[in-house]
């Protein structure tokens, strides 16, 4: 369960979210709208802690996570998979070790990782090309191996911020139903996108931001 | 009592993490290394440079205060006697010395004997033979007792001095006075020269390292963002620091000991010519292992300064 409680965050003398009141339910799929500038970002950041707010409380499952600093912060992030539109690869490594790196970081022996990964790749389609550099892929392989990065150590939350910015509608679908795979199986998933017709299609609820707040598809 | 199991359990899983992550960051480390080769040589060679030269200056001074070492003799004062002072006069002098507490013995060169040497040594025989007349003194060499303090020989110089028919009293060991304090000023100037390669050492592995940090801050943003600790970023390149110090350390060994190879000819045919029993001091183990020490101390810390300061400045951004 993530809740956010009346948070702001303000930059200068602009808000990017005024007294923002949300709440996600645990295995719940739902997606965050609005134009951009109206803080679908600036959430997402603030729940994987990259940015702090300047008012009011965040929780996740019940606990503060505002206050969290130094190593809890890096464990508290272990718990996330995110998907980024820019895909955040590593280049100078093979797709099978970039989908690796969080398994490298909680610290699986060298056989888990191997299985684990294979299992990741084999979800996104992406099984051959574990040896290949992620540079000589396209955009939408590009994009499931980063999806296979996030979910490869089995995190409780999903979330992407803008994952088929860069895609063409069929891709998109594709990548979308991906998502949805994971949700049935219990993971939460949260997505910012503006990708309106695609959204519309699916049966999530749609939570629209507008000027840094809820305007529509928050039940609280 | 399945808490203690469970706990040791724990402990073991904890232990094979943390060694199979050491594993990954060593190897990883090491291979982007060894991807450049010439990169990873000349700042081998830098802090093999860096730390073999104050190395062999040490060693060097190390030498030359072994060989004065063995220059440790009773100071000698020779006493030029005045012109009015007679051959008679002379030898009534050594006997009147020869009775002093403190002298263990006093020779006589008479100033035709040392006009004599003096012609030998020089070839100047041409010239001394056109002087109207014997321009030396005569000399009385005065050896004082072994284990003289400093203070003692000075106040015997100053009795010396205050004979009748004494005109100069020169001390023989002044030279060894003035070859120690020139090793003392020696020694510090080594030291000085030492401090400050250490720094231009750690100047240029810091920048070195710093270059390495910002050429892959992508990653080290990534492993943030995906719950790597901060721990878990630095150590690819602590390692890095490692590799460094160890290549170098080895590096500077070797240069070490080639230096000392070359020398050992020259400088042990210089000990014979001297009829000394004296060798060249090599290197040994405790000069390699010391720079090794130095070097991987440097390097590692410096890496984690390095990165200490990039990490915190990404981490605010």
């Amino acid at each position: 369960m993530i809740e956010f409680d009346r948070v702001s965050r303000r930059y200068g003398d602009q808000y990017a979210l005024r007294n923002l009141n949300l709440a996600i339910d645990q295995g719940e799929m739902a997606f965050l709208t609005g134009h951009s500038g109206a803080g679908k970002s600036t959430v997402l950041k603030l729940l994987l802690l990259l940015d702090r707010p300047s008012g009011g409380e965040i929780r996740v499952n019940g606990d503060r996570i505002t206050g969290l600093g130094g190593g809890a912060v890096a464990r508290y992030r272990r718990r996330f998979g995110a998907v980024f539109q820019d895909h955040r690869l590593l280049f100078d490594r093979s797709v099978h070790d970039n989908v690796a790196l969080p398994l490298e970081i909680a610290g699986f022996s060298p056989r888990d990782i191997t299985r684990r990964v294979r299992a990741a790749l084999d979800k996104v389609g992406l099984l051959g090309s574990e040896r290949a550099d992620p540079a000589s892929l396209s955009g939408g392989e590009q994009q499931r191996i980063g999806i296979a990065r996030a979910v490869v150590a089995r995190p409780e939350f999903l979330i992407a911020d803008e994952p088929t910015g860069n895609l063409d509608p069929q891709l998109s679908s594709e990548i979308m139903a991906l998502f949805e795979a994971f949700n049935q199986v219990g993971v939460t998933v949260l997505i910012a996108t503006h990708d309106m017709p695609l959204i519309c299609r699916l049966r999530h609820r749609i939570i629209t931001l507008s000027s840094g707040s809820v305007v529509a598809g928050d039940p609280t | 009592m399945r808490a203690p199991s469970l706990r040791i359990t724990t402990l073991l899983r904890g232990w094979s993490m943390w060694q199979t992550q050491h594993q990954a960051a060593a190897g990883s480390s090491w291979r982007k290394l060894k991807a450049r080769p010439l990169a990873t040589f000349l700042t081998w060679l830098l802090v093999a440079l860096s730390l073999g030269l104050p190395a062999s200056l040490l060693l060097t001074l190390n030498n030359l205060s072994a060989v004065t070492a063995h220059f440790e003799r009773p100071p000698q004062f020779s006493l030029l006697l005045t012109e009015a002072t007679d051959l008679n006069g002379a030898v009534q002098l050594k006997q009147t010395l020869e009775r002093w507490p403190g002298i263990a013995s006093v020779e006589l060169i008479p100033k035709e004997e040392a006009l004599t040497q003096f012609s030998a040594l020089t070839g100047l025989d041409a010239l001394l033979d056109s002087l109207s007349r014997n321009p030396l003194p005569h000399t009385l060499l005065v050896a004082s007792r072994n284990g003289a303090s400093d203070a003692e020989s000075a106040s015997l110089m100053q009795r010396l001095k205050g004979i009748e028919g004494v005109a100069r009293v020169v001390l023989d060991t002044l030279w060894m006075t003035r070859l120690e304090e020139g090793l003392r000023v020696a020694s510090r100037w080594v030291l000085a020269l030492g401090a400050m390669m250490l720094l231009a050492t750690v100047l240029a592995l810091g920048n070195t390292l710093r270059l390495t940090v910002i050429a892959r801050e992508d990653e080290i943003l990534v492993v943030r963002l995906i719950g790597g600790s901060m721990a878990y970023a630095r150590r690819p390149f602590l390692y890095t620091g490692l590799w460094y110090g160890l290549g170098g350390g080895v590096l500077g060994a070797v240069i070490l000991w080639l230096f000392c190879g070359w020398l050992a000819g020259p400088v042990n045919a210089l000990f014979v010519l001297y009829e000394s029993q004296q060798r060249l001091q090599w290197p040994g183990m405790h000069y390699p292992l010391a720079l090794l020490g130095v070097a991987v101390f440097l390097s590692w810390s410096t890496s984690w300064l390095a990165c200490e300061r990039h990490l915190r400045q990404l981490e605010r951004h």
